[in-house]
């Protein structure tokens, strides 16, 4: 599974979540550019990344600080 | 994909995003170059599949947000960077982290391997692997679950309070912190490795007493040792953890 994330780094917050099947990695990647075009046209700042997992979950234990907080990761 | 973009393209591209001024155009060039690093990635990754069977999670292409921080915190070129691609693995303990490291190493021969753990990277510890397929490289980073751990807490705090926090810069509390964790994390992977190789030990011990003469009284002061290094591993854990908790809690509301 493609994970495509924004993520607003001074709220430690993701913004949008989107998945895309394995298969589906070009229009995964536009989806990346589009994202962050309209972010720069906009002026906003924020973390754009594409990540690959076998699964959400598999996605949430390898990059815990996109889904949790400060409180969470050390609990 | 496209036309080939050449080495002084990307480096100028660089250089604007240094300077933070990025437009559509740079932003297509940038994406174009990420793309060129897509082949070598599903090789490594597939390969890291196929024939160690193992899941990585990965990540294709480094966000723009921090390709442009790494190329205003180093003096170095776009084209120099080394992590546009990679992939992460999460190993149980440090034994565990060199039997993979090794694998790697077989697996991808012309691979470099970069050992953070007795050189730490401003407190960063890990194993990353460096393959390179077709003049691109794939980062691959091998990191126990507690260096792993303690990266996340690293990357959070750098999100809420400063991203310099990463590399030894910016609020000073939040560094001394993240050095203590730091160490603490080495200290108790260290006695992790000298409570494995106690247990290893005393399996022998106990084994070779029974085939001998050995008393009841050598087999229980073997366990002893090995039950004491249990109890400062488990200990080490806690205190680390009671470290970093201890320091969140202080930490002024963010906005």
């Amino acid at each position: 599974m493609l994970f495509l994330i924004e993520y607003d780094r001074s709220r430690g917050e993701i913004v949008n979540f989107r998945e895309f099947d394995v298969n589906q990695s070009d229009l995964a990647e536009q989806s990346r550019l589009e994202m962050e075009l309209d972010l720069n046209r906009r002026g906003i700042e924020r973390e754009v990344v594409l990540l690959e997992a076998a699964n959400e979950e598999a996605l949430r234990r390898t990059h815990r600080r996109y889904f949790e907080d400060l409180v969470q990761l050390v609990s | 994909m496209g036309t080939e973009i050449s080495k002084t393209q990307i480096d100028r591209l660089g250089d604007r995003l240094r300077k933070g001024s990025i437009t559509d155009s740079d932003l297509r060039l940038l994406d174009q170059y990420r793309r060129s690093f897509t082949e070598a990635y599903e090789m490594v990754a597939g390969a890291i599949r196929n024939k160690l069977g193992l899941e990585p999670t990965g990540r294709p292409a480094k966000s723009t947000t921090s390709i442009a921080e790494k190329l205003q915190r180093e003096s170095i070129r776009l084209t120099q960077i080394q992590d546009i691609a990679g992939c992460r693995l999460i190993v149980p303990d440090i034994s565990e982290q060199d039997r993979l490291v090794a694998s790697l190493a077989k697996l991808f021969p012309n691979s470099t391997v970069v050992d953070r753990r007795e050189k730490p990277s401003h407190g960063y510890r890990a194993v990353h692997v460096l393959v390179t397929i077709e003049k691109k490289i794939v980062e691959i980073q091998v990191r126990t679950a507690l260096q792993q751990e303690w990266a996340e807490v690293s990357e959070k705090l750098a999100d809420l309070i400063d991203p310099a926090i990463k590399y030894g810069r910016g609020s000073e509390s939040a560094v001394k912190i993240l050095a203590a964790a730091s160490h603490l994390v080495a200290v108790h992977e260290q006695s992790e490795v000298k409570f494995l190789e106690s247990q290893q030990l005393a399996s022998q011990a106990i084994a070779n007493a029974s085939l001998t003469d050995g008393t009841s009284d050598d087999i229980i002061s073997i366990q002893r040792e090995v039950d004491s290094f249990r109890e400062m591993v488990t200990g080490n854990r806690a205190i680390v953890f009671k470290e970093l908790r201890k320091f969140t809690e202080d930490l002024p509301e963010q906005e």
